[in-house]
């Protein structure tokens, strides 16, 4: 009744079938593959930007805040020379300046800045997989401390959820979180937030062909996809709670069910919104932003000098024009106009 | 805790999705796994090589890449099911590869002996599982099947990431919200625990019940 001889026989020809099956799930999975996060900027070459901007053109809003004027003419593409060179002109601080911070000190001693943040982050945090360095406005931002303190942008990523932020903060697993990362009371108890330095919104992306939708009202009832970590999960929470909420990891996997009918519509941060519209005429960006993020840095709550280091730090980079030239290279691909002003330091409640 | 206690609503409706994935996951798997551990055994040699096939494809791919084929690489040809059957599909497929496997161990502690047995007295090879192999062969599976479901279980916390809001995804979002840390999720790391706990008793007393008394 076993078959063990057969069994052996067949191995052979098991293995032939199952790279068959491997090589269409492959297929499959690559065709996918084209608004996969990881591969920087695939979709947006430099006709695809033409097509796009006249769907993203529509969104032109004024959001809450400092969110800018959106008209999405841009490329979409962070040029990586005008970014390394952005990075390379920040300011760097003087050797009395980071023995005179604990904090600051402590990082400097050991050659390293400990970082938290994605690798997935549209953007803001996206990883570049020819030189392994993730490049965005908040990796932007970390790479600049970095250099302030040490002399070179030298850091070390350690991607952060929500479960873990706080945490790895806590337990000085990381040094600073830059994670699109807002600020809230209920964070602030927990640990201490640098900034704001950047006040964000989350706005509506709808498939291309989709009229009834235009405000944040009109998603009562709908599927409405967003990504799992973002301020945009809670905002929908509160504001459509009857909304089915399909949240995924990252915001490839968002674009995706909305472009396959999975969902109606795709809420979050209406920069990154902006760039996945670009180059992609199934969908559209609509409506204003509805609510206001103010992201911070998270550092730890237990020394005070943490905090008061970064704010400082941040002070001389809006000072001396490195945010508004970091704002340019990333942000400033997909949204028109010059770089806003930045939010006050200390501004809002948390912070 | 106090986030905890204070949603707990939420928090019940994400274990009744979990609890729901996962019974209905395991339903499929045991209607598959048997399926295809019938073909694994059956005298018919190309049924064989499809069983063969089929177990070594699905059990040995992760669960998570064949969650994402399922729910991101079908609508590329076609295919749309909605969330939560995708999810429960995944995972029958998945499940049902070690179903399969743990029938075929029941069935080969069963010794060679009954098999030729009953054989010898002209019951075919229908009648001879139903009547002399699988009887005894099923009171062996109840512990692995246990293992199987439980696998199951702790797998559907995977769906979170495909968009379905069980257990784990909640427990995200109150993280999200509430910045509780790892205490939301040892809490429901806690909840999987006391579950697949209360399954291994449950399936230990069946066990008892059905011993054959040799």
């Amino acid at each position: 009744m076993s078959p063990i001889s057969f069994r052996r026989r067949l191995v052979g020809g098991a293995v032939a079938g199952l790279a068959a099956v491997l090589l269409v799930a492959c297929g499959s999975s690559s065709t996918t593959g084209t608004s996969t996060s990881e591969a920087p900027a695939t979709s947006s070459g430099s006709s695809a930007a033409a097509t796009g901007s006249s769907s993203a053109g529509s969104a032109g809003a004024t959001g809450p805040g400092s969110v800018a004027q959106i008209t999405g003419s841009g490329s979409g593409e962070i040029d990586k020379a005008t970014y390394d060179s952005v990075i390379a002109t920040s300011p760097k601080a003087d050797d009395a300046t980071v023995e005179a911070n604990a904090w600051a000190k402590a990082i400097k001693d050991r050659g390293v800045l400990r970082t938290g943040g994605s690798e997935t982050g549209q953007l803001f945090s996206l990883l570049d997989l020819e030189t392994g360095k993730v490049v965005g406005f908040d990796a932007g931002l970390s790479q600049m401390l970095a250099q302030y303190i040490l002399g070179e942008p030298n850091t070390e990523l350690t991607v952060t959820t929500v479960d873990t932020r706080e945490t790895l903060i806590q337990n000085g697993s990381v040094d600073g979180v830059f994670a699109t990362y807002s600020i809230t009371p209920a964070r602030a108890e927990k640990i201490a937030f640098a900034g704001p330095y950047l006040i964000s919104g989350a706005a509506i992306m709808v498939p291309a062909d989709n009229t009834d939708i235009t405000s944040v009202a009109d998603l009562a009832g709908k599927t409405v996809t967003t990504q799992t970590n973002s301020t945009s999960l809670t905002a929908l929470q509160d504001q459509v709670p009857t909304a089915n909420l399909q949240p995924y990891t990252n915001d490839a996997e968002c674009v995706a069910a909305l472009t396959q009918g999975r969902a109606d519509a795709y809420v979050i941060d209406q920069s990154i919104l902006i760039s996945d519209a670009i180059g992609n005429p199934a969908v559209k960006v609509v409506g204003e932003p509805f609510t206001v993020d103010p992201y911070g840095i998270g550092v730890t709550k237990d020394d005070p000098s943490a905090k008061e280091f970064v704010n400082a730090w941040l002070k001389t980079i809006e000072d001396d024009g490195s945010w508004a030239d970091l704002w340019k290279a990333t942000i400033g691909t997909v949204v028109e106009g010059d770089a806003p002003a930045p939010p006050a330091i200390g501004s809002v409640p948390g912070s | 805790m106090d986030i905890v206690l204070s949603n707990l609503s939420p928090l019940v409706a994400g274990l009744w999705i979990t609890l729901s994935i996962a019974v209905l996951s395991f339903v499929g798997a045991m209607v598959i796994g048997t399926l295809v551990a019938v073909m694994r055994i059956s005298p018919v040699a190309p049924l064989r090589a499809v069983g063969l096939v089929y177990v070594e494809f699905f059990r040995n791919i992760p669960l998570l890449c064949l969650l994402f084929l399922v729910v991101f690489g079908l609508p590329d040809i076609g295919v749309l099911f909605n969330l939560y059957n995708s999810a429960v599909i995944a995972m029958a497929m998945f499940s049902g590869a070690f179903v399969c496997e743990s029938i075929r161990t029941g069935i080969n502690t069963v010794q060679v002996g009954q098999a030729e047995a009953a054989r010898s007295i002209g019951l075919t090879f229908g009648q001879s599982l139903r009547f002399v192999i699988l009887p005894q062969a099923l009171r062996s599976m109840v512990q692995p099947l246990v293992n199987v479901w439980i696998g199951t279980l702790i797998g559907s916390s995977l769906a979170s990431v495909i968009g379905i809001q069980d257990v784990t995804a909640i427990g995200q979002s109150l993280n999200n919200r509430y910045a509780g840390g790892l205490a939301v999720f040892a809490s429901i790391a806690a909840i999987y625990v006391v579950i697949a706990l209360l399954s291994g008793g449950f399936g230990g007393w069946i066990e008892r019940r059905v011993a054959v008394l040799r």
